[in-house]
């Protein structure tokens, strides 16, 4: 088991407190948080006052929450060295199954979330353990899930509650808590973010879990022999991230009261760039939470801020495209810096 | 695993029983309908208006395919596979949709060739009817829907409309924009469009911020029409967020419960209604009356829309969405 880097740079450990610019600079967030800096750099010089406002703020403040909640788990799944492509139809699904069971029959609230939590706990379930058990590559297995949840999802919708799109009405305080505006702007879902960074960042960089998630990434066969329960972690793992898919699409249906077969689509590469973007390599075994949040933010300024510039519209991909691009590329520079002087740092300690 | 090939046994001699059997009932028209993606509200729509035509064709023994793509994201190849997956099938008659002539019109024109009965129905218009040797038309003309709209904003008072268009490229869309563009223009208004990317369409959050931020450069934008219902629930969202629902008025091609909803609680002004369902419905049973007794309807095109639908109207409008008709 070679040894996880990013854990050597773990916050709150006393060698990373000192203020040194060197040991600053070679942080494995650093990357992603000069990315972050330049994209938000770049659009309040081309998006001016509005992109600065409190309202401009929210807006890729809106966008980045939703993501970030699925990229979190999505995170710690990469950095285990797995991919989770059926978030794009956990999303929908969830959203119907609020909808359906508490706008379509009418049952209480939170009947309808523990129906599309329990949802997203059971396919999370179905990917870890048919991962662990056909031993097949989690990029085909998520993907089978994903087309075959889609095709539930629209079967069921039509046959239940004979249409696609469903509305729902929720009560005061479940708008309150899930799917309102602070403020006309903020989506409350940005503090349920807030509160899920907290919860991944004290998994990987406080608990022994972390250890075993990036040791996992970094060798899974080392991992298990070193007496991880590596099947059992791999399961909580796609639990996570089906948790969080399905509370995002929950959260969906109830802010804009009303759920469709088709939406959640684009959350599949967007939750994988966020956290490439944010530094996390796509083989596994390195990264970290800061990191998937700064990533997370750079994906979502990139994304809106867009619409805040008189560029036309018309190009707004090929930028995204171009900006995301190097803000992989700045990070992984960072990267190479980090992972370099760590590397000769241990050599040096163990010469001797 | 003796088992798993017992039950594997079962399932393949189903299986073969059931296609036996379908070949065996094939007396009637065989008739394939090319469409959106059977999960598109507006789409299924049009394929329940399909499926209760397949009624009258089943009853006859013959069968209606509906075949859609995975998605929208490489339309017109999509599409045009498609049409050429239901020729290769020996139909009796097709119903497909000319989104992207430049993609599609090759294989339309092998479904003429090969004498198979064809009605361009939802997009193409009787141009594309007419160019491709199909038998009619069967929708609204977008252009003309567009233009409705635009009008329906002027007369309202509405200067400066934003037409948000999630779909940017396709001719349906841009046919839309363009007709509000117009519309709007005969009384000294006008509307620019809003073209978002792939990356933000079927992310209800990400085109309400697109809409949002959009309002917040341009202060004068006093109306706002998207491309499908779904998005019209999304530009509310917006709209709201930027705190201008009192002076920002909301139009939207195509209609779902939540905007009839909006319209009656008067924070939507109106929707345009192609009646999807009629397209799907006439398609079919124009094309099963052809085949089994020579039937043809002069009309041509056959125009299924737009009607408005506005506080005026959307009582009875909420009856038939209940229906599943609308």
């Amino acid at each position: 088991m070679h040894s996880p880097p990013a854990s050597a740079a773990t916050p709150g450990s006393p060698e990373t407190l000192g203020v040194s610019l060197g040991k600053l600079l070679r942080r494995p967030e650093t990357g992603s948080l000069i990315g972050l800096i330049c994209v938000f750099v770049f659009f309040s010089v081309f998006g001016g006052d509005t992109f600065l406002s409190v309202s401009g703020l929210a807006s890729w403040l809106n966008i980045a929450a939703e993501l970030g909640i699925i990229a979190l788990p999505i995170g710690l799944l990469m950095i285990a060295g797995h991919l989770d492509l059926s978030v794009g139809s956990v999303i929908p699904a969830s959203s119907m199954t609020v909808a359906i069971v508490s706008g379509h029959f009418g049952l209480p609230m939170p009947v309808g979330i523990a129906c599309a939590l329990a949802l997203g706990l059971a396919i999370g379930f179905l990917n870890g353990y048919l991962i662990i058990r056909t031993d097949l590559p989690s990029f085909v297995v998520t993907l089978g899930t994903l087309f075959a949840v889609a095709g539930l999802t629209l079967g069921l919708s039509v046959i239940v509650a004979g249409s696609t799109s469903v509305a729902l009405k929720s009560d005061p305080l479940t708008k309150m808590l899930l799917g309102d505006f602070i403020n006309g702007k903020f989506e409350v879902i940005i503090l349920w973010w807030i509160g899920a960074m907290l919860l991944v960042g004290y998994i990987l960089g406080h608990s022994k879990y972390g250890n075993w998630i990036l040791a996992l990434g970094g060798d899974k066969v080392s991992a298990r022999n070193a007496g991880i329960p590596t099947d059992k972690l791999n399961v909580a793992l796609y639990m996570g991230s089906g948790l969080c898919a399905a509370f995002v699409g929950m959260c969906q249906a109830i802010l804009y009261n009303s759920a469709q077969v088709s939406a959640g689509q684009s959350f599949i590469f967007n939750s994988i760039i966020a956290v490439v973007i944010g530094g996390v390599i796509l083989t596994g075994g390195y990264g970290s939470v800061l990191g998937i949040v700064l990533g997370t933010m750079t994906f979502a300024i990139v994304n809106q801020g867009i619409y805040y510039t008189g560029f036309d519209a018309n190009w707004a991909s090929l930028i995204i495209g171009v900006l995301l691009l190097a803000a992989v590329l700045l990070n992984n520079t960072f990267r190479a810096m980090a992972i370099s002087h760590s590397a000769s740092r241990t050599k040096t300690k163990a010469a001797p | 695993m003796k088992s798993i090939s017992k039950t594997m046994k079962i399932v393949v001699a189903a299986a073969a029983l059931t296609l036996t059997a379908g070949v065996a009932m094939a007396a009637g028209p065989k008739i394939f309908v090319i469409g959106g993606k059977a999960d598109d509200p507006f789409w299924s729509r049009v394929k329940k208006g399909a499926d209760d035509a397949a009624l009258v064709v089943k009853a006859a023994g013959g069968t209606v395919t509906w075949l859609g793509p995975q998605n929208y994201d490489n339309l017109g190849p999509d599409a045009a596979k498609l049409i050429r997956t239901a020729l290769s099938q020996k139909p009796d008659a097709i119903v497909g949709p000319d989104w992207v002539p430049e993609a599609m019109d090759a294989a339309f024109k092998e479904v003429a060739a090969a004498g198979v009965p064809l009605i361009i129905y939802n997009a193409g218009g009787m141009d594309a009817a007419k160019r491709l040797g199909a038998q009619n038309f069967v929708g609204s003309d977008e252009y003309v829907a567009g233009h409705g709209g635009g009008e329906y904003f002027s007369a309202r008072g509405s200067k400066n409309v934003l037409c948000v268009n999630t779909l940017p490229g396709a001719n349906n869309t841009e046919a839309r924009c363009k007709g509000v563009a117009d519309g709007i223009a005969k009384a000294g208004g006008k509307s620019t469009q809003l073209p978002l990317p792939s990356s933000s369409f079927g992310n209800p959050t990400a085109v309400a911020q697109a809409i949002k931020a959009a309002l917040q450069k341009d202060k004068s934008i006093d109306g706002v029409i998207t491309i499908s219902a779904g998005d019209a629930t999304s530009a509310a969202a917006g709209i709201s967020q930027a705190g201008l629902v009192k002076t920002v008025k909301l139009g939207s091609f195509d209609m779902d419960p939540t905007n009839l909803q909006r319209i009656k609680d008067g924070t939507q002004q109106f929707c345009i209604d192609q009646q999807p369902y009629m397209q799907g419905y006439l398609a079919v049973s124009m094309l099963n009356g052809y085949v089994q007794y020579g039937l043809k309807v002069p009309t041509a095109p056959i125009l299924t829309g737009p009607g408005i639908v506005d506080a005026s109207n959307v009582a009875a409008t909420m009856a038939g969405a209940a229906a599943g008709a609308r």
